[in-house]
């Protein structure tokens, strides 16, 4: 092979072995012993546990690379540079479920909440008893503990907790509920409120501040604007990446001995099949869990500004056993005015009390799951939301209302269409007396899981327990697309977790790995 | 894969958007219009093709969808007749008018409250916030922050005394 002049990398600091779309001077041909593809919450983990080990590894980022200085407060812009299709992906069913997902170095960990929660045992025994991942949870603890040592995983401090969160736990307190202090990955959030976008205050243990500075320390190389086309391959076995830098189009090849694909549950299975790869247990693409959220409003005498003070201070665990979780987030004016129905005067009536709102979310865990059809090469989800979780939903509006009414709250707006805004408790319990069908709720997910599960099964299963598709051949996958079902908790550190042993088997593995 | 074409409202999209302004936006952003547009062909930037195009196609429709009844484009209503003709949109049996109304609302009233002008009303300041954050950060947990930023990188390997190649010298 002859490999053409690598482009310019960057040299100062921490960027040294970033390249960017402006680095390319033309087609390019590396080679590599890993190539990862994606920098988020699998790619970063598992291409810094690997560089660290020696490793050859090369990081390909769709997203641009961005660092904590260039986060600001322009919410707009940095939705625009951050989100894929600046925050306009969508589920396709009835309801439409809006996602997002993170499009930067670090992937969605750059605009997650940072929340920091161990997959439930629970689900860890399901996945044990009916799935075959026999000993997963004793075997997943060690790794567990060495992310949460690596991203930081703590407590809030108090003092930076903010007023919106405060008035959840008065809330989730006064009903007797119980609530816990959020754990997230962070080293000192003093309450920027920004994760969403970018934490500009560098307290955010994101993968673009943990992972992938440690993967560039033990010389990693990392790649962003990249697009990949396809992985390479002869017959089962990959042997590298072919992308595209985006702007120019300029081509840049990767040759590998192991190809890692961490694109996420979306992207990934869309890369397997548009690469020619096939899954004879019919699972590549389906399993789509999305955990759908929605929202509520309320609005309180007294002053909130719940936009200082840390993101999502506590979680209300009273319901978990019954697939809901409830937390309070805050958005910027703009993207809660653009949730609301109201328009003209009535909107500006209505934002004129943004200080005196507390925007608060509940999660569901889902019973059914969606697809991933590929379509021209380019992914399309499918989900349509259950009867059973559309009624879950509707009874978590109720008891998050309740919650806000004992907290003080005044006035609720509900998530669904041509919804009568609540005054009291009574108003929020006889939502209960008519069912709302899937189709009147207003969904969104940030928690995209499912699409190439993990199992020993191969007539069953995409990948193998450690993430090695069954039926290839130097290709593996370490992203939240392996979860076989959703986990009913922000996934992010089950992926780093999972990335993380990923890594320790192609370092007990790596003479088969680099022989290849 | 590269960018299109960084998009542009043509002339027309202009005209139907500003005349929008005054029936989605609060009275108070109605001289903010032309920014309030612009704003829109950012985040219309972002989008996919496919996506910007059924945007673009529900608005030529909007704007045609006028003329039986109005003997005008939409984009030449003003007033009431701009208030019920969007309203009626909004509260139509047909789901396709009610999606575009509601998408056009939903751009329209984000781009609004993105004007610095707008987010003052409202009290939302996050500059200074964000400036105060990050000072309190440094000034009083320093020696942490800097602590976690040397464990970000120090060894710590996977499989201990594990090396699969030689680092390069």
């Amino acid at each position: 092979m002859t490999a053409s002049p690598a482009p310019a990398v960057h040299e100062a600091g921490p960027t040294r072995n970033v390249i960017t779309r402006h680095d390319h001077r033309g087609d390019t041909t590396i080679a590599a012993d890993v190539a990862v593809i994606g920098s988020g919450a699998g790619g970063a983990t598992i291409a810094a546990e690997l560089a660290e080990a020696g490793f050859d590894v090369v990081v390909l980022e769709d997203g641009s690379y961005y660092q904590t200085r260039d986060f600001t407060a322009d919410s707009s812009a940095m939705t625009r540079q951050l989100y894929r299709d600046g925050g306009s992906t969508m589920a396709i069913g009835d309801p439409p479920v809006f996602y997002q997902e993170g499009r930067a170095v670090g992937g969605s960990t750059v605009i997650n909440g940072g929340m920091s929660w161990r997959t439930p045992e629970t689900v860890l025994a399901r996945w044990d008893r009916e799935l075959g991942l026999a000993g997963i949870a004793r075997e997943l603890e060690p790794y567990f503990e060495r992310v949460e040592r690596r991203i930081h995983v703590a407590p809030m401090d108090p003092e930076a907790i903010g007023n919106d969160n405060l008035l959840l736990k008065r809330g989730a307190d006064a009903k007797g509920w119980k609530i816990i202090g959020n754990l997230r990955n962070q080293a000192h959030c003093t309450g920027s409120n920004r994760c969403a976008f970018g934490c500009p205050t560098g307290a955010k243990q994101s993968a673009l501040v943990s992972y992938i500075p440690r993967a560039l320390h033990y010389g990693a190389r990392v790649y962003a604007d990249i697009h990949v086309d396809r992985v390479t391959r002869r017959g089962r076995r990959a042997t590298g990446v072919v992308g595209t830098v985006h702007g120019s189009g300029h081509k840049l090849t990767v040759h590998a001995k192991l190809v890692v694909a961490a694109c996420g549950a979306i992207h990934t299975p869309a890369l397997l099949v548009r690469s020619g790869f096939r899954s004879p247990s019919g699972q590549l693409g389906r399993n789509l869990a999305m955990h759908p959220n929605v929202k509520v409003v309320a609005i309180f005498d007294e002053d909130v500004t719940g936009w200082k003070g840390v993101h999502q201070a506590f979680q209300v665990r009273e319901f978990q056993d019954q697939g809901l979780l409830f937390a309070a987030v805050n958005l910027p004016p703009a993207l809660l005015a653009m949730s609301f129905p109201h328009r003209g005067a009535a909107l500006g009536q209505l934002m004129q009390h943004y200080d005196r709102m507390v925007l608060a979310g509940m999660l569901c865990e889902d019973t059914t799951t969606g697809r991933i059809r590929t379509i021209h090469g380019r992914p399309q989800a499918f989900y349509q939301l259950a009867g059973a979780d559309a009624a879950n939903l509707q009874r978590g509006v109720v008891l998050l209302s309740e919650l806000l009414f004992a907290a003080g709250a005044r006035r609720i707006y509900l998530p669904f269409h041509r919804a009568a805004e609540l005054t009291g408790p009574d108003a929020a319990r006889r939502l209960l007396e008519r069912p709302i069908p899937p189709r009147g709720w207003e969904v969104v997910s940030v928690h995209l899981m499912g699409t190439c599960r993990m199992g020993t099964d191969r007539s069953a299963a995409v990948t193998g327990r450690f993430g090695e598709v069954h039926d290839a051949a130097g290709l593996m996958i370490a992203d939240a697309s392996l979860f076989p079902t959703p986990i009913g908790v922000n996934p992010m550190e089950t992926v780093m977790a999972l990335a993380t042993r990923a890594a320790g088997y192609v370092i007990d593995n790596a003479a088969r790995f680099l022989a290849a | 894969m590269t960018r299109a074409r960084a998009y542009r409202h043509s002339h027309t999209a202009r005209l139907v958007l500003r005349s929008l302004v005054p029936v989605i936006c609060p009275p108070e952003a109605i001289p903010l219009g032309d920014a309030i547009v612009e704003h829109m062909a950012l985040t219309l930037r972002a989008f996919p093709a496919a996506i910007r195009l059924g945007f673009l196609a529900g608005l030529a429709g909007y704007d045609l969808g006028a003329l039986p009844r109005y003997r005008r484009r939409a984009r030449s209503l003003r007033g009431d007749r701009a208030e019920r003709y969007y309203a009626a949109w909004e509260a139509s049996s047909a789901r396709l008018q009610v999606t575009v109304a509601r998408v056009i609302k939903q751009l329209m009233s984000l781009s609004c409250y993105e004007q610095p002008e707008m987010m003052e009303r409202v009290g939302y300041r996050p500059g200074p916030w964000i400036a105060e954050a990050t000072r309190r950060r440094l000034t009083l947990h320093r020696d942490d922050a800097e602590r976690q930023a040397q464990q970000v990188l120090a060894p710590d390997p996977l499989r201990p005394g594990v090396r699969v190649k030689q680092a390069p010298a």
